[in-house]
């Protein structure tokens, strides 16, 4: 039904240039690996979180609450089991392997929630306008929004095509790994075949509207720097020269963490 | 008799130059044996409404196809012979250059959108064109006005209904100011009466002179408004010449298998050699003629109904206050009740998205309800599992695309049987009869791919009776087929109902459910609207327009005299001509 990430909602953030949001995404995307020990990590996490809550975009983690749980449960598990330290815990567990496990695991689920926060915030097309500006070609620009428009339609079509199958009583929950492999295939050439139909349309959709007819084009979206997108950008430089400072000052570290 | 002057095309219109002039065209696909086009001459004069209509693999998206160039820039292959538009030849132009001349639309209204606002999409073209960003203001603002979408311009595509998507496409076409606007098939997924929607549109834009537009379509009833017809076989022109004269001859359209328009039809049958073409045109006749109908033969069609709901058997499916809520949120069935029982055909109507498609899962397990009540066969359908279920019901997806990943015809109709696993014996039994069923014996060895759409339609309707269900679930088992087809597939419905299965078919074609359907559901905003024998159901005109239907021409004439009359025989069985 809904498979669209982007809400449209006019929130401070939604209102921000592309330009800016993009190099928002960025700078967490920098900021977030500093740090070892979670402690760290948590504050830049909190900031992440409150950018999720302002922009009212947290609600699209629920569609991928499954995936972050399975995330959480398994990074805890080898983080903790491919490191080492001093300070046993019990058994071979030590301290230090969990405290990393347990800032890794936030690392990863700040990343994902950032870029939650990024595709809610930001239409396919102003993503693609940002890049532009910022000097990528319209070309490569639009070969990106289309794969990222694929996905959808891609999920859409499995759904569909694994109901039909499962009506012919296929079952693709029992049987042992091989077996299971081979129940694929009743998808799979249903799903390649509607998705390769699907493209040669929308290429010639494409080409009837003349893509790439003139070498300069209007972009009808103009997106214009305001005063907010100087404030942020402002606000956001000085966050990440005041954390890259404290980082070289050699904050953040878990000492006697042996990573293997 | 007919004139037969089939390659030559009109000269004397008076409207102007030919916007699109064909010289002796021939076309084959890369990797095809036969000609899609096979020696096609023709020319469209400057504002001519060109209404193009044949059977299936005809050439006719072929034809439209090489408007804009698409053949022979996109699609490669044999290509002979000329294509002028405009007074330029297509062969030396890029489909971009073209598409300055020509807008496309076609039948796929999901693939053709791709951006995630009304107004963007509406942009797309004339960005491409570097049309300035004020002009481009206004064009949208004039577009969406004309499709009429302007409420929703700042919605995303994807939350808009089908018709609306069509309407979309359209518009987006329409922004670029194209000359020639070309529709394949653009309302073959709708509702009724988002076609008409779709045909009102074009209905305006042939009242502005400038614009010539030319649209495929398989519905004969929509070529009224036409100025001129093409009827293509076999890659060939079986006949052109001025739309109202064509539609008179009932014989020409049997002739190409397509459906001839019905009141001729019933006229012509009546003994009339110039038949009148709309329902108002045959009201006034039918009284001009001083005919009338008998009130006792009708009312016998009405026992004959009475008495066959009287003898159906017991409740096979049973659903009560039925509710379901997507996981997203979106309420997509408040409180369904209603009751199929055995060696009935149901049709289920209703406009797109009006929730029919989501209360026929219900019925095999695919989906389970929210709130309320689903039995099958007694049981809750919960506790039998889809599984369990898929051996008493049988469903045939709308696309047979999205089932069929065999290599031969054998391996695709015996799917169900093996993963039952079935012994190897009974299942060459199976699919031998399931194959002479619908009328494909002798194609086991053949690669389903290779087919015809309604090829493969007939593999997936086997696949499922291979299983011997005693349910038969067709979603939209018509679309997408020419009217040959269409009549051969549900015949062949109609005899697996004769031989004692239970059927419920989903479908937009409503001449098909005055036919075959014996009872009708129709199903709005989630909920039934409308229940009873079809004879019932299509004497509610004005209830059936508010769901977005409405009887095919001939039920709508008889409902102007008050009585129903669902098929040809009934009509004529019923008229009784004056002393």
């Amino acid at each position: 039904m809904d498979s669209e990430i982007y809400m449209d909602l006019d929130t401070v953030i939604h209102r921000l240039d592309p330009r800016t949001k993009i190099f928002m995404l960025a700078v967490f995307f920098v900021l977030i690996l500093y740090f070892q020990n979670p402690l760290w990590v948590l504050p830049i996490s909190l900031v992440i979180v409150l950018l999720g809550v302002i922009s009212r975009s947290l609600v699209n983690l629920k569609r991928i609450a499954y995936i972050m749980v399975i995330l959480t449960i398994s990074g805890m598990v080898m983080w903790t089991l491919f490191s080492s330290g001093k300070t046993t815990l019990f058994w071979i567990i030590k301290l230090e392997a969990v405290e990393y496990a347990a800032s890794r695991t936030l690392v990863m689920l700040s990343l994902i929630t950032t870029g939650i926060i990024f595709l809610s915030t930001t239409r396919n097309e102003e993503f693609i306008i940002g890049m532009i500006k910022f000097g990528l070609p319209y070309r490569v620009g639009f070969a990106i929004s289309t794969a990222l428009r694929l996905v959808p339609t891609l999920v859409a079509s499995v759904s569909i095509i694994g109901q039909a199958q499962r009506s012919r009583g296929l079952d693709l929950d029992s049987g042992n790994i091989i077996q299971r492999v081979r129940k694929f295939v009743p998808l799979l050439i249903p799903v390649f075949i509607s998705t390769i139909r699907s493209t040669n349309i929308f290429g010639m959709a494409l080409e009837s509207k003349g893509f790439g007819a003139r070498p300069d084009r209007t972009f009808y979206l103009d997106p214009r720097m305001q005063t907010r997108d100087y404030i942020t950008i402002a606000i956001l430089v000085a966050l990440f020269a005041a954390v890259t400072v404290i980082k070289i000052q050699g904050y953040g570290n878990i000492p006697g963490l042996v990573r293997f | 008799m007919l004139t037969q002057q089939l390659t030559k095309a009109p000269k004397e219109t008076a409207a102007g130059e030919p916007v699109i002039a064909i010289h002796d065209l021939h076309y084959r696909y890369r990797g095809a044996k036969k000609y899609a086009l096979d020696g096609i001459n023709l020319e469209v004069p400057k504002g001519t409404f060109l209404f193009v209509m044949g059977p299936s693999e005809a050439g006719k998206s072929t034809l439209a196809a090489t408007f804009n160039g698409l053949i022979p820039h996109y699609h490669k292959g044999k290509f002979v012979g000329d294509v002028i538009v405009m007074g330029r030849n297509t062969r030396q132009q890029t489909v971009a250059q073209l598409a300055e001349q020509v807008g496309m639309v076609f039948q796929d209204f999901e693939a053709q959108l791709f951006s995630t606002n009304v107004e963007l999409e509406v942009a797309f073209g004339p960005e491409n064109y570097a049309v300035p960003r004020e002009e481009i203001r206004k064009r949208i603002d004039e577009c969406l006005r004309l499709v009429g979408l302007e409420e929703v311009r700042h919605r995303s595509p994807s939350t808009l209904s089908g018709g609306q998507k069509q309407k979309l496409a359209i518009a987006s076409v329409l922004a670029m100011h194209t000359p020639i606007l070309v529709m394949d098939e653009p309302t073959t997924d709708l509702d009724p009466i988002s076609k008409v929607g779709i045909f009102e549109i074009a209905n305006q834009l042939k009242e502005r002179a400038e614009n010539t537009l030319v649209i495929v379509e398989h519905e004969t009833e929509e070529a009224l408004n036409a100025d001129q017809l093409l009827m293509l076989k076999e890659g060939q022109i079986f006949k052109l010449g001025p739309a109202r004269e064509l539609l008179r001859d009932v014989r020409l359209f049997e002739e190409l298998g397509v459906m001839p328009l019905p009141i001729p039809k019933y006229f012509q049958a009546m003994g009339v050699a110039d038949p009148p073409l709309t329902v108002e045109e045959g009201v006034r006749r039918f009284q001009a003629q001083g005919w009338r109908f008998s009130e006792e033969k009708h009312n016998q069609l009405v026992m004959q109904d009475a008495e066959r709901a009287q003898n159906t058997g017991q409740t096979l499916i049973h659903c009560e206050e039925l509710e379901l809520v997507y996981p997203n949120g979106f309420k997509a069935l408040h409180g369904v009740s209603l009751d199929i029982h055995r060696g009935e055909m149901v049709a289920i109507l209703g406009q797109n998205g009006s929730g029919k498609t989501t209360l026929v899962k219900h019925f095999n397990g695919l989906l389970y309800p929210t709130a309320g009540k689903i039995e099958v066969d007694g049981h809750p359908t919960r506790e039998q599992g889809i599984f369990q279920l898929g051996k008493k019901v049988g469903y045939v997806f709308q696309n047979p695309d999205h089932q069929i990943f065999s290599d031969t015809v054998f391996d695709e109709v015996a799917y169900t049987l093996r993963l039952r696993k079935q012994p190897e014996e009974m299942i060459k039994k199976a699919v031998a009869e399931a194959l002479e069923a619908v009328d494909l014996a002798g194609f086991e060895k053949e690669d389903p791919f290779s087919l015809t759409k309604s090829g493969r339609q007939r593999v997936a309707v086997a696949a499922v009776l291979a299983a011997q269900p005693e349910i038969v679930i067709l979603d939209e088992p018509t679309t997408g087929l020419d009217y040959a087809e269409q009549r051969s597939m549900m015949d062949l419905v109609k005899e697996l109902n004769r031989r004692g299965n239970t059927i419920i078919f989903v479908t937009h074609h409503m001449w098909v459910v005055a036919e075959y359907a014996q009872r009708v559901f129709v199903i709005k905003d989630g909920k039934v609207y409308l229940e009873g024998t079809t004879r019932e159901v299509f004497s509610h005109e004005d209830e059936l327009r508010e769901a977005y239907l409405r009887p095919p021409h001939l039920v709508s004439f008889s409902n102007r005299f008050g009585k129903t009359m669902l098929t040809l025989d009934e009509l004529v069985g019923c008229t009784e001509k004056g002393s």
